[in-house]
């Protein structure tokens, strides 16, 4: 995060309320004016930890390698700004219900409490609940049941 | 044979073993942190997995995550690389567990020679010389001011789990011996978990001497020769060959048997470093390494061997297929490791690569997963590239070396280049007259102004 100002009467709170409104927007930079302050707060986003499916697979390198990238990225990119995206905290294998007989833990539309369960994430035979951060709706399931997922890959999204 | 290795590391050696398994028709799974999410080895694998965040711990250090990974992508076996997971012997044991080969020794093997006190008491026990000290752990200032006295000072304090020079210390007189053993025990049980001491006479002007042993799973024990690691600093390698300028026959005969003793005396399988001090006509076991190591490509330069093909092929259960009288070796190879450094002040210099032109011809190999506009993370080892220079003898080895140096651009980072450039104008290495404390002295100097830098 960089920090630029043209005056020398340093408002740390200032920066820090205008720092929380960059995380909670989702947005890279903010620049303010008032008088002759002026504070730019800017940070670089996440760059996409995953494109495509799991286990993808450059295939054949052409000149200059490329990344696992280069498929239809288009919509996860777009995705991965959203502020309500939830990524995967480990490799595994996501789970959407505690079974396949009983029905998902959630679905598109649910509103859910913090410390919801929302998915399972089974990483060496241990399950590991995914829980909603806070309350909201979720409005995108982005896995379905029994797919492998790496660390970082979008989730869901609840807003 | 297997058909897909999952490859449990990053940056050359990742690359190093991506390549053994294309040559040998097997698919490659790359695991990497989100730091690494455009290295080389992930750009060039059949397939890569994002396994956790840049900090090592969470990711290249994480069992579960690189178990995990294999099981989603159907490896079935699992390369450890060097650092990292590689002498984990919990590890190699969850991967045998799971019905996943783990190439490498097996995890006893790894946990024995991973207590450099045990490790020292095996080779006793198995007739190997072993550089005077104690028997076993010290349990207090009173016995280690006794051995000490026995077997005169200076003497080392070092960590039972120790390596890369982490928990290690010189003491010259009494006086200094309890202070270094707080701070080495201080050291080793923040670096390693466990602050256990031991005791060893400190040589002075030792030469650094290892033998790589090779072993199926049926018995068969060979060894490949000896590396000659002597150039380094603060006990980091910066320049290997091969082989030592410092051994007549008759030495290496008898430092290559005693490797192979070793390795045979512990019914050992895959690859393995046993590695010597050498000083006034003996050799003394100090460790041996359960892994493939960093300098290996020194070997397969004058062996015409491929390690890491090998180590996968008797991994899956395939025998050696040929003895010790096959193996023959020819001319003489160096290795410079080329880190991302201040050449003068050592300090790490991580950062983006301009223009990229490794060295080419006659006897030159470059392991290294560098590449134009690739930028080098500030998280992991600041190794980047190795420069393997092979030639009929010595004299033209070191002549090559300098053309590929100098040849060699790696543009917007500094690195060591431009020091082995002066290693390799000092009197001292070009008639091999050095030992494991000789770079310190020199680089000291060089501080100072006296040694001139090489430009190009």
């Amino acid at each position: 995060m960089t920090v630029t100002k043209a005056k020398t009467d340093f408002d740390a709170d200032l920066v820090r309320e205008l720092a929380d409104l960059l995380s909670e927007t989702g947005l890279s930079e903010i620049e303010y004016a008032s008088g002759d302050l002026r504070v730019r707060v800017a940070r670089v986003l996440q760059p996409a930890a995953v494109h495509g499916p799991v286990v993808g697979g450059a295939g054949a390198a052409s000149a200059l390698p490329a990344t696992a990238a280069g498929g239809p990225v288009r919509e996860a990119d777009a995705l991965l700004d959203h502020p309500g995206l939830l990524t995967s905290p480990m490799v595994g294998v996501v789970y959407t219900g505690s079974d396949p007989a009983t029905p998902p833990f959630v679905k598109v539309g649910d509103a859910v409490e913090a410390g919801t369960t929302l998915l399972l994430i089974e990483a060496m035979k241990v399950f590991n609940p995914i829980k909603a951060p806070r309350a909201g709706v979720v409005t995108r399931i982005l896995v379905s049941n029994g797919v492998p997922v790496e660390y970082g890959e979008p989730l869901l999204i609840l807003e | 044979m297997f058909q897909k290795v999952l490859i449990a590391n990053r940056g050359e050696i990742a690359l190093r073993i991506l390549r053994a398994c294309r040559d040998m028709g097997i698919r490659s799974v790359a695991v990497h942190s989100t730091a690494d999410a455009s290295a080389m080895h992930v750009r060039l694998a059949d397939e890569s997995i994002c396994i956790g965040p840049a900090a090592a711990s969470e990711s290249y250090l994480n069992p579960v995550a690189i178990l995990s990974a294999a099981t989603i992508s159907n490896a079935d076996a699992i390369h450890p690389g060097y650092g990292f997971l590689s002498e984990n012997a919990k590890f190699a044991a969850m991967v045998e567990e799971h019905g996943i080969t783990f190439i490498g020794p097996s995890p006893e093997h790894i946990r024995l020679m991973g207590d450099k006190v045990a490790a020292k008491r095996f080779c006793r026990h198995a007739n190997i010389p072993v550089v005077p000290g104690s028997d076993g752990p010290i349990t207090g200032e009173a016995e280690a001011r006794a051995i000490a006295a026995e077997i005169g000072y200076p003497v080392l304090v070092k960590a039972s789990a120790g390596g890369g020079g982490r928990g290690m210390k010189v003491v010259h007189d009494p006086d200094g011996l309890g202070q270094a053993m707080e701070f080495a025990c201080a050291e080793a049980t923040s670096a390693f978990g466990n602050g256990e001491l031991y005791l060893e006479k400190y040589l002075a002007r030792p030469r650094h001497i290892e033998v790589q042993v090779l072993a199926d799973l049926h018995g068969a024990v060979i060894h490949l020769g000896e590396r000659d690691c002597s150039m380094q600093r603060r006990h980091q390698k910066i320049l290997e060959e091969a082989p030592s300028p410092a051994l007549g026959e008759e030495e290496r005969k008898a430092v290559c048997a005693s490797a192979v003793r070793v390795a045979t005396a512990l019914a050992y399988r895959s690859v393995g470093t046993v590695e010597f001090l050498y000083a006034d006509g003996a050799f003394y076991f100090i460790e041996m390494n359960t892994r493939l190591q960093v300098e290996h490509p020194v070997t397969e330069m004058v062996c015409e061997v491929d390690l890491v093909r090998e180590m996968i092929r008797v991994a899956s259960g395939a025998a050696l297929g040929y003895c010790q009288d096959d193996v023959r070796t020819s001319g003489h190879a160096i290795e410079c490791r080329i880190n991302a450094e201040d050449p003068v002040t050592f300090i790490p210099m991580p950062g983006r690569i301009g223009d990229y032109h490794p060295p080419g011809g006659p006897g030159v190999r470059v392991d290294s997963a560098l590449y134009s506009s690739y930028s080098v993370p500030p998280y992991y080892d600041s190794m980047i590239a190795k420069l393997i220079v092979h030639g009929p003898t010595r004299e033209v080895c070191m002549m090559r070396l300098r053309r590929a140096l100098a040849e060699y651009v790696i543009d917007g980072i500094a690195t060591t280049i431009p020091l082995h450039l002066r290693v390799l104008d000092a009197p001292d290495f070009r008639a091999g007259a050095y030992h494991v404390h000789w770079l310190e002295k020199f680089v000291g100097e060089g501080q100072s102004g006296t040694v001139p830098v090489a430009t190009d």
